[in-house]
């Protein structure tokens, strides 16, 4: 019984830390664009089919070191064009933040229905990045979660050192603050958009590639993964970015108890309920501002 | 406004004079109509009283599903089943609204979209058995409408059509004094400018709590008319391609321009049905229909005729 809680707790840090990862993403691009992306989960899932692709029928020499390798300058550049294509042009309208949600919806169906088209409707398993188990006691970790673990703390980290401790980074912080301001200034400021968008691309694309080893590729899961995204940047606070690190983890553990204890068919259910009681006593989420 | 409208429900009339032996092309009206109506309820929410809710397929699917289980696993005659599914659905939208409609913008998106898809795993799941909704098998035996003995039923799409053409238009007609009336000018006013409005003592949250419940009254009604038509329900309503189409009639229609979704809709159910030979490609398709829309279609049809007709410059 003990040894199967703290086998939850473990699954719930996991995938805490990659929801953590994917939802700083979604924040950031809130705050800084105040765009609402919903084809975010579409994203993920190119992630997890841009490893498949490169491991698989491409058999990529260095496995997964060049998978990352390959795929930040590549989500980097896709998410720059997406924004530069699809959204900006939206920006000179009154109600483009209703178009925009209507235009990355209609994406999102595009390339949901894109990946079946073109990898088939069958799910895709990842091969794990490593094998084996390590012991401590009587609890069994997977080698692959610590690294999945790991991996997105340290790539959250390393994001955070970014927007901190660079210029391009202080920009994107400016923006966010005050775009006019920002503006004369002198920062670029369709620049720093379309950027923060491409980095938000890269993080879930990230997500998507470290998560599918664990929960396989599936064409349709698109979805699910946006709905948890939005959930919790909307828990956390839409563009705080410790209020989504801390609802990732709530969230990720809800998740991973309500699953053991319920099933898995009420995870949406007490996410949704989680999600409205706290709006409903918070309206701006956790830790958002007004 | 009323020109486009009463023109459109005219044509409408009559086309069973021409296509009543057709069943496919009746079948085709008798979807416009039941979206046209479902549209223009997303068009008056969106629109005009301003609120990003994305949980217009949800309460249609609640609609069709409360009068399916209401007359299958009760028992109860369709024509009363309707009525009840529209009030359950206005019900679950004001109990929706009271939370949400406190919220900001994407916010309400994000709770509303939420709402829809957890409709998917609660109709699936044991819950959604226990009251009735089949699991993912779906409810098929629903019976057709039957008022004072005579059978609306699939096989005799006619009599059908002109029940659906005859709430269709007291729906429009409803739809059409809310924008006509106080509640719509409080709407353009609050959308101007929201402080000002409040000023002058327009409660943004009473209105916009009516028109959400009102309008759910009125999707629930035509989800269940839906239900009673087609016979069978499944969870692959709450599928994201009906969403895309519902959200493709607003973008041809033009967001906030009344009468363009009814426009919408004809077009949008007519181009549906001639991609479905195209088997999965038609929502890829359907995807890329609304990334071109929205980039290219501004203010949707509405707005191009205002645009090329700069003498009919009051049609919304």
């Amino acid at each position: 019984m003990v040894f199967e809680i703290i086998d939850v707790i473990i699954s719930g840090l996991i995938n805490g830390s990659v929801y953590a990862l994917m939802a700083v993403g979604l924040t950031l691009v809130y705050g800084v664009t105040k765009a609402f992306n919903f084809a975010y989960g579409s994203f993920y899932n190119m992630g997890g089919y841009f490893a498949w692709m490169l491991l698989i029928p491409l058999g990529m020499i260095g496995g997964y070191f060049s998978v990352f390798f390959i795929a930040i300058p590549v989500f980097f550049v896709v998410g720059y064009l997406l924004e530069k294509i699809l959204v900006s042009p939206l920006r000179k309208y009154d109600d483009w933040e209703m178009k925009v949600m209507m235009l990355t919806l209609g994406l999102s169906l595009f390339m949901d229905f894109g990946y079946q088209a073109v990898f088939g409707p069958r799910i895709k398993s990842l091969p794990g990045m490593i094998e084996g188990t390590l012991e401590l006691g009587q609890v069994v970790l997977f080698r692959q979660d610590i690294v999945i673990f790991i991996l997105s703390v340290g790539g959250m980290l390393c994001f955070g050192w970014l927007l901190n401790n660079t210029r391009t980074g202080m920009a994107v912080q400016a923006v966010a603050q005050n775009p006019a301001g920002a503006k004369i200034v002198g920062i670029p400021k369709d620049f720093i958009f379309a950027a923060t968008f491409a980095i938000s691309t890269i993080m879930v694309g990230f997500g998507g590639i470290l998560l599918c080893q664990k929960n396989f590729v599936d064409p349709m899961g698109s979805t699910n993964i946006m709905i948890k995204a939005w959930v919790i940047t909307a828990f956390g606070g839409m563009g705080s970015i410790s209020g989504s690190l801390y609802a990732a983890f709530i969230l990720g553990m809800l998740e991973a108890f309500v699953g053991w204890h319920f099933g898995m068919i009420y995870v949406q259910i007490a996410t949704l309920t989680l999600l409205l009681v706290t709006l409903t006593i918070r309206p701006r989420g956790l830790m958002g501002r007004e | 406004m009323v020109l486009i409208l009463s023109g459109f429900y005219c044509v409408m009339g009559i086309m069973p004079l021409f296509f009543g032996n057709t069943a496919y092309i009746m079948n085709i009206l008798i979807m416009i109509l039941i979206w046209a109506v479902v549209a223009s309820c997303w068009d008056v929410i969106m629109g005009f009283a301003g609120i990003f809710s994305f949980g217009q397929v949800a309460f249609y699917v609640i609609g069709a599903y409360a009068s399916a289980i209401l007359s299958v696993s009760l028992g109860i005659p369709p024509v009363f089943t309707i009525i009840m599914a529209g009030v359950i659905t206005g019900v679950i939208g004001v109990l929706v609204g009271l939370p949400c409609l406190k919220l900001a913008g994407p916010y309400v998106a994000l709770v509303t979209f939420a709402v829809h898809m957890t409709l998917i795993p609660f109709l699936r799941g044991p819950l959604g058995r226990a009251i009735g909704s089949g699991g993912s098998q779906g409810i098929l035996t629903i019976p057709p409408i039957n008022l004072l003995g005579f059978a609306f039923s699939s096989e005799q799409l006619v009599p059908f059509f002109y029940l659906t053409l005859f709430l269709t238009i007291i729906c429009t007609l409803i739809l059409a004094l809310i924008i006509k009336s106080y509640w719509g000018t409080a709407f353009l006013a609050l959308k101007d400018s929201e402080n000002f409005a409040t000023s002058l003592g327009i409660s943004a949250f009473k209105y916009k709590l009516m028109v959400f419940g009102i309008t759910s009254f009125i999707t629930g009604l035509f989800g269940a008319l839906y239900a009673h038509y087609v016979g069978m329900l499944s969870t692959k309503m709450l599928s994201m391609d009906v969403f895309t189409i519902l959200m493709i009639m607003m973008v041809i229609g033009g967001i906030g321009k009344y009468p363009g979704v009814v426009v919408g809709a004809v077009i949008t159910v007519t181009i549906n049905q001639l991609l479905a030979p195209l088997g999965m490609y038609r929502p890829l398709i359907m995807g890329a229909i609304v990334v071109v829309l929205v980039l290219f279609l501004r203010d949707g049809v509405i707005g191009l005729a205002q645009k090329f007709s700069p003498l009919q410059q009051k049609t919304g």
